[in-house]
């Protein structure tokens, strides 16, 4: 079952169409790969979904609701979270008191005191409970991307938009990503993760969507996906007009 | 029991024992002028606070202070002095003008244009300066021929005029302070933190950005309002240069910005501070003096306490402590003063130089903690970065 289907989802920026017409859909529980190289308007996409760019055309259903008419308060409390590519946390906060306000908020209306046990669970999910009351300025940039995970969770998403979580990370933290990825979705949150390290994205996902100049040129399977001349074209920064679909 | 009962209860001490002084006085046969020292210094209290309901906490820096207070010194001098309602029906419809008026400008700056940064900070001085000329040029309002708040009578439950604007402002103020203390441990103070912090994210995360702002905004004008329409009384005569300058929102943004805006007692320790002392430098007739006093304390005391001051004493209770009622038992018992007001300050003084110490110098000096607060301290609050948003 589709959880949310995106038609025709049209964003410009000036004379630059970042996403020129994308329809796709993600299903319930899996874990779609977003691919396609610098400027294919992977982050667009995301950030349209998150609400936090207004889309110039297009629909996202998700349920009954259209994502792209939502203030990104109300898509939250619909259920979707989403991270930053460069963590954006609360720096007057300390780790504990960020998560603590997106479990308040979120998906769901918590209290004050609910909000900081709840806190406690997700940063030790994410093994962050020795960090929790530091000031955020202390944190790597591993905890930091962690916390970005752990700050999506606290708001009970059932679906989660994952921008670039293992940019700038080493092989070693790479790794735990990874599993962390693994340990979300077995949660039963369906995940979107955007991410360049194709390697890691074909292994994770069940299914790849891949970009190229706003549009989507190939969706399915990952090996066959990446094998699809159209892909291999784009990426080498070529043309293969012919393979090209859609 | 819990820090939120501690908090409230520490409210009812303090209502109970301020709301003695007039009787304390009275019974001392101590000269009036304590109790107006002490009133304005509530008027102060009461403005930084709620100014800082909206700067402190969501990070919009407004200069609209003015104007809240504008409108409430307005309003009771039209409805009271002007149409004669009985004040204390004036008042609370003083601070109601000033809160719908605060959730209007809120529409406009935060649903119609989204404005954010130095534009917002503008458009609310700009505020002031429209409702000034409005004002001047309205026969119904002002007029340009001032309006006289003198003749109008007050409830005789209240006593005579000192003890009745005493117990009107500590009232507001207490409440201002209450209220600013129960959003500051509320999801509505972590939601307007958390868009200090960084708009965008907040409202990605579910924070109803566009409703707290506006509960933030209409809270300051509400009570900024209030307590202007009872300070139309110590105004005496009305006029529109003296009511819609600049001196209170810069004022307030000074006391709150000493004390610190990351705390709700921030605002309340920066107004007693910056009042005390302009207080006694106008009484030591340096009131010429008074504003490059002040502001050469200003620029040490921001560069040096960043954190602001409440957060400071927090740091060093005990000492902050011993300090100041060692220099004002000292100061008391030997007479040094003509005054307990110049006891007061002097005591203050001393304290602050203690304070502006800095704190690796400070953790040299005293380098085994001598004392933890009782029970679990909190976690010091780490530095506002002030930004609005990004």
């Amino acid at each position: 079952m589709s959880l949310l289907v995106c038609k025709s989802v049209s964003k410009r920026f000036g004379g630059i169409r970042a996403l020129n017409g994308v329809s796709t859909s993600i299903e319930e529980h899996e874990i779609l790969g977003l691919v396609g190289p610098n400027g294919s308007g992977k982050s667009t996409l995301i950030n349209v979904l998150s609400g936090l760019y207004t889309a110039d055309d297009g629909e996202a259903q998700f349920g009954d609701l259209d994502l792209l008419r939502l203030a990104p308060e109300k898509i939250a409390a619909a259920g979707v979270a989403r991270t930053f590519q460069i963590p954006r946390p609360f720096d007057t906060m300390t780790v504990r008191e960020n998560v603590s306000v997106s479990y308040m908020f979120g998906h769901r209306r918590h209290s004050l005191e609910a909000a900081r046990d709840a806190a406690s669970e997700w940063l030790a999910f994410t093994g962050l409970e020795a960090a929790a009351d530091s000031p955020v300025d202390q944190l790597t940039l591993h905890q930091l991307k962690f916390l970005e995970l752990a700050r999506a969770l606290a708001t009970d998403p059932t679906l989660l938009l994952l921008d670039e979580v293992l940019a700038g990370l080493n092989p070693t933290e790479i790794e735990q990503s990874i599993e962390m990825i693994r340990k979300i979705h077995e949660r039963g949150i369906t995940l979107v993760i955007v991410e360049h390290l194709l390697r890691v994205v074909t292994s994770l996902s069940d299914r790849i969507v891949v970009l190229d100049q706003g549009s989507v040129i190939a969706a399915g399977d990952p090996t066959e996906v990446m094998a699809d001349p159209a892909v291999v074209a784009a990426y080498l920064g070529g043309r293969a007009p012919d393979a090209r679909g859609a | 029991m819990t820090t939120r009962n501690k908090t409230l209860i520490g409210f009812a001490i303090a209502a109970v024992v301020l709301g003695l002084v007039p009787n304390v006085v009275d019974v001392l046969n101590a000269p009036g002028f304590y109790l107006t020292f002490m009133f304005t210094m509530f008027f102060w209290i009461s403005q930084a606070s709620s100014w800082n309901i909206l700067t402190g906490y969501s990070g919009y820096f407004s200069f609209g202070q003015g104007a809240w207070f504008g409108i409430g010194v307005y309003t009771t001098g039209i409805l009271a002095a002007k149409n004669g309602w009985p004040f204390l029906v004036a008042l609370p419809v003083a601070g109601l003008v000033g809160g719908a008026a605060g959730l209007l400008l809120g529409l406009v700056v935060f649903r119609l244009r989204r404005l954010s940064g130095e534009i917002f900070a503008l458009t609310t001085l700009a505020v002031s300066f429209v409702l000034a000329s409005v004002a001047r040029l309205t026969s119904l309002i002002d007029g340009g021929r001032g309006i006289f708040m003198t003749g109008t009578p007050l409830p005789e439950f209240l006593g005579d005029f000192r003890t009745s604007m005493y117990r009107m402002t500590l009232v507001i103020a207490l409440l201002t302070v209450l209220t600013a203390y129960l959003i500051f441990e509320s999801r509505l103070g972590w939601g307007l933190f958390s868009i200090r912090d960084d708009e965008q994210v907040a409202r990605g995360l579910g924070v109803p950005t566009f409703r707290y702002k506006m509960i933030a905004l209409g809270t300051n004008a509400f009570f900024g309002a209030l307590m202007g329409g009872v300070w139309a009384l110590q105004i005496g005569f009305i006029t529109v240069e003296d009511v819609f300058n600049i001196r209170v929102p810069l004022l307030v943004i000074l006391m709150a910005v000493l004390g610190g805006m990351r705390h709700w007692m921030g605002p309340v320790v920066g107004a007693a501070i910056i009042y005390t002392l302009t207080d006694r430098l106008n009484s030591a007739g340096l009131a010429d003096l008074n504003q490059v006093i002040i502001g050469a304390l200003l620029i040490v005391l921001v560069l040096g306490v960043r954190e602001g001051i409440y957060l400071r004493i927090r740091a060093r209770w005990v000492a902050s402590a011993v300090i100041f009622f060692g220099a004002m038992a000292v100061l008391t018992v030997f007479d040094v003063t003509s005054s307990l007001i110049w006891d007061f300050s002097y005591a203050l003084l001393i304290t602050m130089v203690m304070l502006l110490i800095p704190t690796p110098l400070w953790e040299r000096l005293t380098p085994r903690r001598i004392a933890e607060p009782p029970g679990d301290p909190p976690p010091e609050l780490p530095v506002p970065s002030g930004k609005a948003s990004t």
